[in-house]
């Protein structure tokens, strides 16, 4: 119920925003306080969630095409509850920026923003597979007509490269899902069980790493990031790029075990790749945009990496980082937006000194570019730490790289402090520019403030990510060396009724390809298998 | 206890947190205050931390606490912990105590200054940092004091951050830090693959069962962080740029405290450093190298904090020596002897740069020594100690060290030997060197002009602390005298993971004490008559020595170098990829979608003739094609 | 049943039919064409109602109806076409009419 109001509360708040006449300061008021009561509404479903047990919690179930299997079926595990946090924390942000900055055409735009927000509440909750592709194009809508009506000045080329990009993806992951759906019987997640098929890996794998993005599928990253609003821009890169990493954890490693093991070195490399590659162009990037979309690029790589590694220390980075690096990408581009707004424009070697004589700006920039740039003791850097240790296990090059990279992102944030807040003036900075008004400290602090409390406790995240249930069967179903199968017989009993069977092909006991059928109930004990032989391959 | 080494740790915290959030309401005064007595209840409770220990016995002495789970590795959980044991609390008591004293000079240093507040809450902020490095109970919390010890300095570095060069060594100081976390994580990532866990105690018990390729990489790693932080070669370039920031952040940062972060971390870890004696003996040979080479350099510098800063190089090499030999007990001693006169030397230098309204080249100074005469007395106080000569503290502790070197029995150690001789010689020759100039002879124009003493040399805030830190650095050798009575050494020997009888692997004779004292006070009063001949008698010029002095004054191209290797390739693939690779990738890709699409239509749009007829025809074929399939399937 | 036998219709309307689209494909006016269309169409319908008559069953016959409304209703758009045609002093040439060239 609760992840249902999660939803809907903000689609009806659209609604309510674009079919009654308010004034431009009533709509965006409307709109804020929905995203607040949003928020509300998520303390309540984390202060009731239980983070021992295993499975989805908060769920709700109700059959939409009963002949195909398909139904809205929505819930949340431990890791999607925080990624849901960061979104409706980030979007009341960049509500209230919108507020603040004043918008054009304001129902439409609150509105759109709404939608938005109850979209991608929908891609993290949603356990119906085509359920998710719904809501997974239903992000695009309201981003293309922000960027496209709100954006700057290119944005029209940028909408039509972000669209192209997203929906190519999109396509071929609705092929996977299809086939996928059709050759389980079921579309449901919880329900369906694995596939060995490559090609419905790499469809679901298309669409999820142009969304992240992932080099070298990132053309539609700089233009969007520079065209669109600061505050859809701070949404694109902290919280829709995380749709990507919850798809890819979800469906494409969880569904597809073989082939995750089959491709990881391939897109273990191309995540090392974008890591250096998107510090490297972050380092010499003439804008401030230029270089907060670069290290996106850059962030985005080493959750990938996080994911691929291949145990829980990745995994739990790699959530921890999503969370981490979507508030600081937040907040990076709501600080931007303000910056530009004062100088009117975004160019670094015309801005210059606005740290003289504005100590909260100075404070706040510098305060998220140290978190952005993992200084030890922050909040990224225990999410780069257990990405790397748990990367680790894979070959000791890919932490030396992630360590490289380390140094690389202290090089371009500290570059980018420096060339906005010190030396001389520049040229476009007037002189009477005022430091940080209240209503954007209002929207920045808080975001701060969880980035301050995130690095005293990180565990709070990490420790309540996955129960031991859902880690054993993400791990059991990562090992697809065969070794899957010898740890699920080493915790064997008696099986009665299955609640969930998950479908995991090993080689265990010198024949291949036996499919283990396992059943298990709540906890992490699981609670008996029986081998099939022959089962049928999707 | 646990509760004192918590507040130990917070109190500076929550007086930077204080400043930072009352912002302008608070007068700039008691910004000055706050941070000064917050650090000083940090002082306080590590005494109590300090009286409590030295009621206990051997193992009663260390005291894990931990205030909740921060992290967790795979099996392994990261508590945020501190460890209560005597190498923690020396330390403690060393950056709260000296660093009080600092802030309260400060006080006096910057006041005026525009930013006041911002200046104090940093130093707090430092602090905290430093005292969170110390009393770590794990390598991972370690790691996050020392990388926020490396952001306090950069902050305080880059304080004047309208002048780009203050603005540049920050940004070098903090990126050649990051490479030291850099290894030191990868040597974390390796400890916790092998051992699975980062607790000190857990793992040094594991160390026995690691493979030697492992336990050298993980030192290594662990060296590569210690060279970084405390600026021996080959990770020094960013110590003698890091005198951009204001003198208190000089010696607090960069003297007494954060350097010495590097020497910390080889005794907290001696057992992994003990089973990989090749990586001991590297750090102990480039402590030597780092000896001799900061000395040359100090020889012609022309900058007074530079001087000092080349010093505090060279001293710290002789605590890198003596951890790198085992005698970790001597090397702390050095380190807290060497707090008190070099943050001496520092603010002293601090007094007469302040009187000269900022003027910090040596050549404008002169005549000092009537003119400002308790300065002169601290400052003598403070090079005597340096060059270590009798009673004062420096030398027992100094030459502790290179008796222990002499003690090693084997060739390496006298090369060591060799090598920390040859440091005292010159050290006494560019310490007095400085003092000569800046102090004797007549006042310099410069001086007669600017100089402003009517007030006394300096305000209270600032004199007070250089006086407290003169008395130190004549009595603090008091702790410890070789061969005779050696409280510290026995207090150090109940640190964590000891299992032998005493914490240090060597154990000089009486005779060789002797022998070495006398050969190094020697050396010391050399240097110092040869500074004299020169720079205070003046009868004899400066040797001119252009083949040695170039190199020297071009600090032996390691900046160039640097520059080369890796500053410009990296703006150079940066560049090269965005032109290159990016867009291409950028504007190709889609240029090319749309270029295919466009051509695809073309192609295709061909069967649109126009002609009515075309299609007709069109329609008549087809319909042929499909009777005749019909007619065939059939 | 009285008259000639199926096939012999069946052939008439296939010579209908063919010399309907020959003057389809053949002519250039675009009147005859339409009118060439007409006759493919009368072909059709009597090839429909010789089958219906063939089998006994009356849906060719029916089928044949509706094919005469359709035939009526595109006249009538062909004819209007042509009609707008001639009075913008278009040439009445299909061969010159490619304005829809793609």
């Amino acid at each position: 119920m609760l992840t249902t109001a999660l939803i809907l509360v903000p689609l009806a708040g659209a609604l309510v925003v674009w079919l009654l006449p308010w004034s431009r300061f009533a709509a965006g008021s409307i709109a804020l306080l929905v995203s607040l009561v949003e928020v509300g509404l998520w303390v309540t479903a984390l202060a009731g969630f239980d983070f021992g047990e295993s499975g989805l919690q908060d769920g709700a179930r109700a059959s939409w095409f009963s002949d195909l299997e398909v139904s809205y079926h929505v819930g949340l595990y431990g890791f999607s509850l925080w990624l849901v946090g960061l979104t409706v924390v980030a979007m009341a942000a960049a509500i209230g920026y919108g507020l603040w900055a004043g918008r054009e055409r304001a129902r439409t735009y609150f509105g759109l923003m709404l939608f938005l927000t109850g979209a991608v509440v929908g891609v993290f909750t949603a356990q119906d597979l085509l359920l998710f592709y719904a809501f997974f194009e239903g992000m695009l809508i309201p981003l293309y007509a922000l960027i496209g009506v709100w954006g700057g000045r290119r944005r029209q080329a940028a909408t039509i490269k972000f669209v192209i990009y997203t929906v190519a993806g999109s396509l071929l992951m609705l092929v996977s899902i299809i086939v996928f759906g059709l050759s389980q019987g079921t579309f449901d997640l919880v329900d369906s069980g694995t596939s060995d098929s490559p090609w419905l890996f790499l469809g679901f794998a298309a669409a999820f790493a142009i969304k992240a993005p992932l080099f070298p599928l990132h053309g539609w990253l700089p233009d969007a990031y520079r065209e669109s609003p600061p505050e859809v821009a701070a949404v694109l890169s902290g919280v829709v790029s995380k749709a990507a990493v919850y798809g890819l954890l979800r469906i494409a490693i969880a569904k597809f075990p073989e082939p995750a093991d089959d491709f990881r070195f391939t897109i273990l490399v191309l995540a090392a790749v974008g890591l250096v590659y998107g510090s490297f162009l972050a380092f010499r990037a003439p804008d401030i945009r230029g270089v907060i979309a670069y290290s996106s690029l850059a962030q985005m790589g080493l959750i990938t990496l996080g994911l691929f590694a291949g145990n829980s220390s990745g995994l739990n980075g790699a959530v921890l980082m999503s969370v981490v690096h979507g508030l600081v990408s937040t907040t990076l581009f709501l600080l931007a937006g303000g910056i530009e707004r004062r100088a009117s424009t975004g160019e670094l070697a015309s801005l210059g000194g606005m740290g003289r004589g504005r100590p909260l700006l100075a404070t706040m920039l510098m305060t998220v570019g140290v978190i952005a740039l993992a200084v030890p003791g922050s909040a990224a850097f225990a999410g780069e730490f257990l990405i790397l240790a748990g990367v680790f296990d894979q070959g000791w090059l890919w932490a030396v790289i992630g360590a490289a990279a380390i140094v690389l992102a202290a090089m371009y944030v500290l570059r980018l402090i420096s060339a906005v807040l010190h030396e001389r003036d520049g040229s476009a900075v007037p002189r009477e520019a005022l430091d940080l008004r209240p209503a954007e400290l209002g929207l920045l602090v808080p975001l701060v403030a969880c980035l301050l409390a995130l690095s005293a406790w990180p565990a709070a995240v990490t420790d309540r990510a996955f129960s031991d249930g859902d880690v054993r069967t993400l791990q059991a179903v990562q090992r697809g060396d065969g070794n899957g199968s010898a740890f699920l017989a080493s915790v064997v009993r008696e099986c009665g009724e299955p609640r969930q069977r998950y479908a995991i092909s090993g080689s265990g006991s010198g024949a291949s390809h036996i499919t283990f059928v396992v059943c298990r109930e709540g906890d992490d004990a699981w609670t008996g298998y029986a081998p099939i032989e022959e089962e049928e391959k999707p | 206890m646990s509760i004192a080494a918590w507040i130990c740790l917070l109190a500076p915290l929550a007086g930077a947190l204080a400043i930072t959030l009352l912002g302008e309401l608070v007068p700039r005064r008691i910004a000055g205050l706050v941070a000064t007595g917050s650090v000083a209840i940090a002082f306080a409770a590590a005494v109590v931390l300090f009286v409590t220990v030295l009621g206990r016995d051997g193992e009663e002495r260390q005291e894990l606490t931990t205030a909740w789970n921060w992290l967790s590795v795979g099996d392994l959980d990261v508590g945020l912990s501190l460890l209560v044991d005597p190498l923690s609390i020396m330390m403690a008591l060393i950056v709260a105590g000296v660093g009080s004293l600092i802030v309260a000079y400060s006080i006096g240093y910057m006041a005026g200054d525009d930013e006041e507040r911002r200046f104090f809450a940093y130093m707090a902020l430092f602090v905290f940092s430093m005292l969170l490095l110390v009393l770590a109970g794990n390598f991972l919390i370690l790691l996050a004091g020392w990388g926020l010890v490396g952001l306090s300095s950069y902050l305080l570095i880059g304080f004047h951050h309208e002048r780009p060069s203050a603005i540049a060594a920050a940004k070098k100081a903090f990126i050649m830090n990051a490479v030291g976390d850099a290894t030191m994580a990868l040597a974390f990532f390796l400890l916790v693959y092998e051992t699975g866990t980062l607790d000190f105690v857990t793992a040094f018990e594991r160390v026995d069962g690691l493979s030697s390729t492992v336990v050298n990489l993980v030192a290594l790693g662990l060296l590569g962080g210690a060279v970084a932080k405390s600026a021996q070669i080959p990770l020094h370039t960013w110590l003698p740029d890091a005198m951009e920031g204001p003198t208190p952040v000089s010696a607090l940062i960069h003297a007494a405290t954060m350097v010495t972060a590097g020497v910390y971390l080889i005794v907290r870890a001696h057992p992994l450093f003990e089973a990989a004696p090749s990586v001991q003996d590297l750090a102990a040979g480039l402590g030597a190298v780092t000896i001799v080479v900061a000395g040359l350099i100090a020889l012609v510098q022309t900058d007074i904090k530079r001087v000092i800063a080349y010093s505090t190089m060279s001293q710290i090499g002789y605590m890198f020596l003596a951890a790198g030999i085992g005698a970790y007990a001597n090397g702390m001693f050095h380190l807290m002897t060497h707090a008190f006169f070099k943050a001496l030397l520092f603010l002293a230098a601090g007094v007469v740069i302040h009187a000269l309204v900022g003027e910090q080249d040596m050549r404008k100074m002169g005549g000092l020594r009537r003119l400002m005469p308790r300065t002169w007395i601290a400052m003598l106080i403070g090079g005597l100690a340096l060059v270590g000569l009798p009673p004062l503290s420096g030398f027992f502790s100094k030459d502790s060290i290179l008796a222990s070197a002499l003690a090693t029995g084997d060739t390496y150690g006298y090369v060591l030997f060799a090598a920390g001789l040859f440091g005292a010689l010159l050290t006494g020759i560019y310490t007095f060197r400085m003092l000569f100039i800046v102090f004797t002879g007549e006042p310099s124009g410069f001086v007669r002009e600017h100089l402003h003493t009517e007030h006394g040399e300096g305000p209270r805030w600032m004199t007070a602390p250089v006086a407290v830190l003169a008395a130190l650095a004549v009595v603090g050798g008091a702790v410890q005298i070789a061969g005779i009575w050696h409280p510290l050494a026995d207090f150090l020997d109940s640190i964590v993971a000891v299992d032998r009888e005493s914490l240090a692997l060597v154990e000089p004779t009486v005779t060789q004490d002797w022998v070495t004292s006398i050969l190094a006070v020697g050396a010391g009063l050399l240097g110092i008559g040869v500074a004299w001949l020169i720079y205070g008698a003046r009868r004899v010029a400066a040797p001119r020595m252009v083949a040695l002095r170039n190199p020297l004054e071009r600090k032996l191209y390691f900046d160039e170098l640097y520059q080369t290797v890796f500053y410009y390739p990296a703006v150079g693939i940066a560049r090269g990829w965005t032109r290159f690779v990016e867009g291409p990738l950028i504007g190709g890709s889609i240029s090319g979608v749309a270029g295919a699409t466009r051509g695809l239509g073309r192609g295709v749009g061909q069967a649109q003739t126009g002609f009515l007829r075309t299609y007709a025809l069109a329609i008549a074929a087809g319909l042929a094609v499909l009777a005749m399939v019909f007619v065939s399937v059939r | 049943m009285n008259g000639p036998d199926v096939t012999w219709y069946l052939a008439v309307a296939g010579v209908l039919f063919a010399t309907g689209a020959l003057g389809v494909l053949l002519r250039r006016s675009p009147l005859i064409v339409l009118l060439s269309l007409e006759i493919m169409l009368n072909g059709a319908n009597l090839a429909l109602i010789a089958f219906a008559r063939q089998q006994g069953d009356l849906d060719g016959q029916i089928f044949a109806l509706a094919v005469m409304a359709v035939a009526a209703s595109e006249v009538v758009v062909g004819l209007g076409l042509i009609v707008a045609m001639a009075r913008r002093r278009l040439v009445l040439d299909v061969d010159e009419l490619t304005t829809l060239r793609g």
